[in-house]
Formats: C-alpha cells, sequence, structure tokens
C-alpha cells in the first residue's frame, strides 16, 4: 500500500510540473465556458432582433439552455464528447502519453522501476493518479459554471435552475467510463513504444475498426449467404454481429455526456423521432442505447484493457 | 552474507545468447569490477539483478531474495546514462525519485547534492546539463535510499578526465562506507585502487573470477607494449617472429608485446640481428587494454 502512495505522491508531483496539464485545464475551465457566454449574448441579440416570435423559438429558453450556469455545466460536459477527435479522448491520450509514454520517450522506465520496483504499484500508482487528474478537470468544469454563469447572469436573463443533481450523476458516470477509455489510452501508448503512433490509434482505432464494420454491414451485409460472410453464417454469429455496434467502444464510451443531448432539443422544440429536428446529431445520439447498458460494456472493456495491460507491464523488459 | 548472486542467469534475444549461464556470488561489503569487452553481456547482468528486464533462464539474488522483490528497494543503480525529466530541476528529479521509493527526506537530497557537488546546479533544469552534470546527478540519486547494493554500469563513460576523478572520488567515500558495489567501468585501472575483484564475462560466459590482484599478476608478465618502426619492416617482423614475440603488423609499424623481463634487452636484441630501427616508443597499457589483449592470447586469465 505504502508503494502505491509513493508511486501516487511522485506522479502528482510530476504532473504538477508539466504544462501540459494546465493547458488541458485551461481549454476546458476557461475558455469553452467563455465561449459559451459570448455565444449566448450574441444569440440573445440576434435571436431578439432578428427572430423574435419566430418558428416559436423564445431567446431566452435558448440562452438559459446554453449561457445559464446549468446550460454552461451541461455544455461542458456534452460539446467536448460530440467534437472529433473528443476533448476526453484527447485528455485521455495526454494523460496516458504523459504517464506511460514519456517513461519511454525520456527513457524513464529505469529509474522509475528501480526507485519503485513494484510494478503493479507503479501501473495502478500512474493510473489512479490519471484518473485523478481527469476527474479534478470534469469537477472543476462543472464547479466553474456556477462562477461562469453566474457572471453571466449579470448581462443574460439566465438563472440558477436545472436538475443539477441529475447532470452530477452524468458527470460522475463520464468520469468513471474513462476508466475504460484510461486503460485503453495506456495500453495504445505503452504497446506502440511511441507517443505519436499511439496517441493517433487512441484517437482512430476505435473508429477504424467500427467503421471496417460500417462498410461491411453496408456493402456485404451479413444475411446472404455468401463467400464474404458464410464463416459468421456457419457460426451463427449474424445475429450478433447485427447488434455489434451496440458494443461499440464510441458508441458507449460517450453515452453519459451525449444523454443530455435529448433535454437540449426537447428543451427548444425539438422532435426526437424527426430526423431533421436532429440535424447533425441524429447519429451522435445513442438510440436505443441506455446508461445501464453502456456502464455494463465499459465495465467489460475496462476489465479487458486493463488486465492486457496489466500482464504486458508486469512481463516487458525495460531498457 | 551473499547481497549479489547471479545463479545460472541466462538472457537470449533471438538465436543470441545475450548472457549465458552466468553465476557468480558477491558478499556483503565487496566492491566488484564487472570486466568485459563491449557487447559482452555486462549491462543485460546488471539489468537483470535490477528486475529491469527478465531472464530466460536462471535468476539473480538480491540480499538473498529472488528478483524481483522487495529487496530491490535496497538497491542503487545507474545502468547506462542516466535519465531524468528534462523539464524538471536536478533537484526535482530527485525528489521523484526519492517519492518514488519513499522514506527519504529533502534534508537527505540535498546532502545528495552537496556530496556530488551539484548542489547549485540543482536548482536548473536537467535539459541544460552536461553530460557530467547528468552523471553525478545519477550517482547522487543511485544513493538516495542509502541503498546496501549500488549496481553502476559505466559509471564515468563520457566523462571529461576532471569528471572522472570527481566520480572517482564519490566512489571512494561511496565504498568505505561498507556498500556492496558491482561496477563496469572502461577506465577500470583508474578504479583499481579500490576494486578488490575482478568478475570478467566474454560473450555472455564467465571467463574470470577472482581476486584483482590475481589478474594483475597474470598480466603483468606481458604489459611492455613497443611501437617499433624500421626502415626493413619485413626484417623487423622476422626477428619478431624468430625470437618468439607477439606483434600486430599496423601498416609500417608493429605493435610488439614483450614480457617484462625481456622488454630491456629487446632494442638491442633487435639491431644485433640487423633491424634498423626508426622510432621505438614504449606504451602503457590500461587495465582493460591489457586484459583485452590477454583475451586474444591463448592462454584466457582462469
Amino acid at each position: 500500500m505504502s508503494a502505491l502512495i509513493n508511486v501516487m505522491r511522485a506522479e502528482l508531483f510530476k504532473s504538477a510540473k508539466k504544462k501540459r496539464t494546465y493547458i488541458m485545464a485551461t481549454l476546458l475551465w476557461v475558455i469553452l465556458p467563455i465561449i459559451a457566454l459570448i455565444v449566448g449574448k450574441i444569440a440573445y441579440v440576434t435571436l431578439n432582433t432578428n427572430f423574435a416570435g419566430n418558428n416559436g423559438v423564445d431567446a431566452q429558453t435558448v440562452v438559459q439552455a446554453f449561457a445559464s450556469p446549468f446550460g454552461i455545466a451541461r455544455l461542458s460536459l456534452v460539446l467536448p464528447s460530440i467534437i472529433s477527435p473528443s476533448f476526453y479522448i484527447i485528455v485521455l491520450a495526454l494523460l496516458a502519453a504523459l504517464f506511460i509514454g514519456e517513461e519511454r520517450n525520456q527513457n524513464m522506465w529505469k529509474t522509475t522501476l528501480v526507485a519503485q520496483p513494484n510494478r503493479f504499484s507503479v501501473l495502478l500508482g500512474k493510473f489512479l493518479v490519471a484518473m485523478i487528474l481527469f476527474g479534478i478537470l470534469m469537477l472543476g468544469s462543472y464547479l466553474l459554471s456556477f462562477v461562469y454563469g453566474g457572471i453571466g447572469t449579470l448581462f443574460l436573463p439566465t438563472d440558477f435552475s436545472g436538475d443539477w443533481l441529475y447532470l452530477a450523476k452524468l458527470y460522475l458516470l463520464q468520469w468513471l467510463f474513462g476508466v475504460a477509455g484510461m486503460s485503453f489510452a495506456f495500453l495504445m501508448i505503452w504497446w506502440f513504444k511511441n507517443i505519436s503512433l499511439g496517441i493517433i490509434s487512441i484517437f482512430f482505432l476505435p473508429a477504424l475498426l467500427e467503421g471496417i464494420y460500417t462498410v461491411y454491414a453496408t456493402v456485404v451485409g451479413f444475411k446472404p449467404v455468401n463467400q464474404l460472410n458464410i464463416f459468421f453464417q456457419g457460426l451463427k454469429l449474424r445475429t450478433t454481429l447485427e447488434n455489434l455496434p451496440k458494443y461499440f467502444f464510441s458508441k458507449n464510451f460517450y453515452a453519459p455526456a451525449r444523454d443530455p443531448l435529448s433535454n437540449v432539443i426537447t428543451e427548444l422544440g425539438g422532435n426526437l423521432s424527426n430526423n431533421s429536428d436532429l440535424g447533425p446529431l441524429a447519429n451522435i445520439i445513442g438510440a436505443n442505447i441506455t446508461l445501464t447498458h453502456s456502464a455494463k460494456v465499459m465495465a467489460v472493456y475496462a476489465l479487458v484493457f486493463g488486465l492486457i495491460m496489466l500482464w504486458s507491464f508486469r512481463r516487458r523488459d525495460v531498457s | 552474507m551473499k547481497v549479489i548472486s547471479a545463479i545460472n542467469l541466462t538472457k537470449r534475444y533471438g538465436k543470441t545468447n545475450a548472457v549465458d549461464k552466468l553465476s557468480f556470488e558477491i558478499s556483503e561489503g565487496e566492491i566488484v569490477g564487472f570486466l568485459g569487452p563491449n557487447g559482452a553481456g555486462k549491462t543485460t547482468t546488471l539489468r537483470m539483478l535490477a528486475g529491469l528486464i527478465r531472464p530466460t533462464k536462471g535468476h539473480g539474488e538480491i540480499l538473498g531474495q529472488k528478483v524481483p522483490s522487495n529487496s530491490l528497494l535496497s538497491v542503487g543503480t545507474m545502468i547506462e546514462e542516466p535519465a531524468f525529466y528534462k523539464y524538471m530541476t536536478g533537484r526535482d528529479n530527485l525528489r521523484h525519485a526519492a517519492m518514488l521509493h519513499g522514506g527519504v527526506s529533502d534534508r537527505y537530497i540535498d546532502e545528495m547534492l552537496e556530496f556530488v557537488s551539484m548542489e547549485k546546479a540543482a536548482k536548473k533544469r536537467v535539459g541544460a546539463y552536461s553530460q557530467g552534470m547528468r552523471q553525478r546527478l545519477g550517482l547522487a540519486r543511485s544513493l538516495l535510499w542509502k541503498p546496501k547494493v549500488l549496481l553502476l554500469d559505466e559509471p564515468t563513460n563520457g566523462l571529461d578526465p576532471v569528471g572522472i576523478a570527481e566520480i572517482r572520488e564519490n566512489l571512494r567515500t561511496i565504498a568505505k562506507q561498507g556498500v556492496t558495489i558491482l561496477i563496469s567501468s572502461h577506465i577500470l585501472a583508474e578504479l583499481e585502487k579500490f576494486v578488490e575483484r575482478i568478475i570478467a564475462v566474454e560473450k555472455g560466459k564467465l571467463i574470470f573470477d577472482g581476486p584483482m590482484s590475481q589478474l594483475i599478476s597474470q598480466m603483468d608478465e606481458a604489459q611492455v607494449v613497443y611501437i617499433l618502426e624500421a626502415t626493413n619492416p619485413e626484417k623487423l617482423s622476422l626477428v619478431l617472429d624468430e625470437l618468439g614475440f607477439k606483434y600486430e603488423d599496423l601498416k609500417g609499424q608493429a605493435r610488439a608485446y614483450i614480457p617484462q623481463a625481456q622488454a630491456n634487452t629487446l632494442l638491442s636484441k633487435l639491431i644485433h640481428a640487423g633491424v634498423e630501427l626508426t622510432q621505438a616508443s614504449k606504451e602503457t597499457e590500461d587495465l582493460e587494454g591489457a586484459y583485452l589483449r590477454l583475451l586474444k592470447e591463448d592462454g584466457r586469465p582462469s
């Protein structure tokens, strides 16, 4: 236990000395909410001037949805999940690069593992500190929404109303889902022995695999018995394969962060069953995937990635 | 008490045996030189003993415990060039290592910085350090947790004479404190005064394990090297062959290895035999140079 605490102290000390840590925090804690406030103000003025009374869109509702304290907190959770590559994945990749990749890049593994030869503690300590930093980033984002949103109430028709507890649960859940994401990021950086290659794989490997599936499903399909899918037919895997997207990493990983999207659409008078109302968000909102389902899937991913990482970390030679 | 043990230690990379069934034991307080040419398996052995790489066969033991184990917490190492986080200061690098290990006070970090004369430079980022400063900082880091065992791999590698002298002085002080040290170095001759025993390897195999004095006495017999040049080099070669001396032909020059007892009469013998010498200079070998030459000869040290 003391070995684990020693590793955690050392890694927290190290990350405090790294500029990258503060850059990530600045992006999420400062830039995003300020943009939300500015956009909120512009939207409020524009909607009041040009669109007042049109299409049933109420300027105050729009601003409340995006630039109120609750709106900013919600936006800080949702927005990082819908950009590509998502801010969450970027953060996880950078943290994995800091705690795993840099050791190799700067030839530090031999130093680390001589100072603390308990490899299980070293890996777990690094992982926990990375998760703590990810958590601090998210918690800070949640709490700072009160500050930024509070400032916004001075010049926007917004207030503090909103289901804060529900949002807090989603933040917590998204952080917990980060365990699977972080395990994946650690594994990729460790396996590729190269930070750049590792980060690229973290960004694009899940999408690549899922893209291959989509192409296959679209072009070939799973139903006809042909040369390409007779193997799956023979193994009676057709139904499983058709249901595979429900278990895709990125379909489930962002489930908590994207959960409020449907609320936002409803608040703005949109119809969830109407794809034209959803626009580009149609593919992002995880239809037919519940948070419970996603939690189970992510737990399995975390377990699998974590065990492979631990097995590999304890065995591999370091130079 | 056996502090360091290698038991049939073997490391294979593909079909190559980097270390091949290497066995030795080092007792408490011994200072042992680890000798061998480049690629002999010294670093690989030290890495296996430090728990950084897994042996293919056999195992290492530190303080009686099979590696890897908690006994490694009593080991300080400097294997190859020491690495640091370049964005941190020297002191912060030591603090980070101290935190990882645990049980090291800030005051002791300062003591170690003072020991290697780095107290002022420690405030600068490591990225700005010279190699000599990094070596000294590496030595300070390896001593942070008052190790009972030190595994040092070429600690003076790449240093200028001043840096070498400083590290040598530091190691002398450490040796006096009863720390068990296994040290590989290409300037073993300079460490001669405090290395009591030599373990020598070649191609991953043990070829010598014994007192330093035994190795030196064997090398003394063939320690004088003459660089000879003559207007008639063929004659020079012929006479050296007749006299039974070993030599290397170096583009018109001959590098001859002469037993100490016959060194003084060499030149007169050559002149009497009709060799027209234009140059004859004596060359002093360092310990490892003589040792490496011994490896090439038929009678290896045993």
